[in-house]
């Protein structure tokens, strides 16, 4: 894992492109994924996307390889999506999803359907998605980088620059939350 | 039983899912759950929570991959065309630097010998001659200067540690 992490930082350094196109096809559906949920929105999801690899390239060099990379890379994402909020005046990333301020989580494409989509149960998959789209998007976001990402809590903690403490209320928040937001969906 | 059990025992389901149990919470909490089905059927609902969100598929947009590996191999040689003009600055900058140092004496003979010619005060002299030395110097800061405050538009989160 070490090796790897400093193989990864040595690429970067050197800004390797077949090591970056590695990384991409690697970490895409992780990444989509993660940016999906926050911002809420497919073709944002996939700006940031772009945004958050052209970054990756031309600040590889401080990637030190001793955190894991993929929270180096999520902190990146989290950043790109938050400094655009700045310049639209929004105070926190609630103001993307909130579902009492703007429009609901648009994960579902019914016009791509993929080989995962399929194997699911669309009835479990909609009301995920429609849970998780009534909770709070700082909640929502801890939630899928603990239990999607599986990522450690002081490793959240990095990539959200926030407290242990703080990772680990709002993350029993979400949960309690989630709970609440699946059942109230299956009643 | 009181409320008091049934609030820690939830407590203790949705910390078992986040940080983890001790030994002895663990077996406090079995055994409650053994007893009580309103607890129990609440660790379940939070189990379904979880597993509903692990298994929950997102749609990868087609090609979003190869796109994004073309704009990241189109932006990393415009980065290569640049490299080599920061280093012919550098370089510029460098030479210039050893070569006001090398020639020191020399130019201050030459201001001397103008200095006599034109029966310029020796101030002026001085304060011309430490220009003309202290130019490459002023651009090499001026260069440095710039660079650290486009590196300074860089937020926090993006330097190593974070």
């Amino acid at each position: 894992m070490r090796d790897e992490m400093k193989s990864i930082a040595r690429g970067l350094q050197k800004r390797d492109p077949d090591l970056l196109d590695r990384l991409i096809e690697q970490y895409q559906y992780r990444l989509f994924r993660y940016l999906l949920y926050i911002t809420g929105d497919k073709a944002r999801a996939e700006d940031f996307f772009q945004e958050t690899w052209i970054r990756v390239l031309e600040r590889g060099h401080q990637y030190d390889g001793k955190s894991k990379f993929e929270a180096w890379l999520f902190a990146i994402a989290r950043h790109l999506v938050i400094d655009w909020q700045r310049t639209k005046k929004a105070q926190s990333l609630d103001a993307l999803t909130d579902p009492e301020q703007e429009r609901p989580l648009q994960i579902a494409n019914e016009s791509e359907p993929s080989p995962l989509h399929q194997v699911l149960a669309q009835e479990t998959e909609v009301n995920v998605q429609a849970s998780l789209g009534k909770i709070r998007a700082i909640y929502r976001e801890v939630l899928v980088l603990r239990f999607q990402e599986e990522l450690q809590i002081e490793e959240m903690a990095g990539v959200l620059s926030i407290p242990v403490s703080t990772v680990k209320s709002r993350l029993y928040r979400g949960l309690e939350a989630l709970r609440g937001a699946l059942q109230a969906g299956a009643a | 039983m009181s409320e008091n059990l049934h609030d820690r025992a939830l407590q203790l389901v949705a910390k078992s899912r986040v940080e983890g149990l001790a030994q002895s919470e663990s077996d406090w909490l079995a055994e409650h759950l053994q007893g009580c089905e309103f607890c129990s059927e609440r660790a379940q609902q939070t189990d379904h929570a979880l597993r509903s969100l692990r298994t929950a598929a997102v749609p990868l947009p087609a090609d979003l991959a190869s796109r994004t590996q073309f704009r990241v191999r189109l932006r990393a040689t415009e980065l290569r065309e640049r490299e080599p003009k920061r280093r012919m600055l550098w370089l510029a900058c460098a030479a210039s630097w050893i070569f006001g140092i090398a020639s020191a004496p020399y130019v201050w003979r030459i201001f001397a010998w103008i200095g006599q010619l034109t029966g310029m005060p020796k101030l002026v002299l001085e304060i011309g001659f430490g220009l003309w030395w202290t130019i490459p110097a002023l651009f090499a800061v001026i260069v440095l200067l710039l660079e650290s405050a486009r590196q300074s538009e860089e937020p926090e989160w993006m330097k190593p540690g974070r």
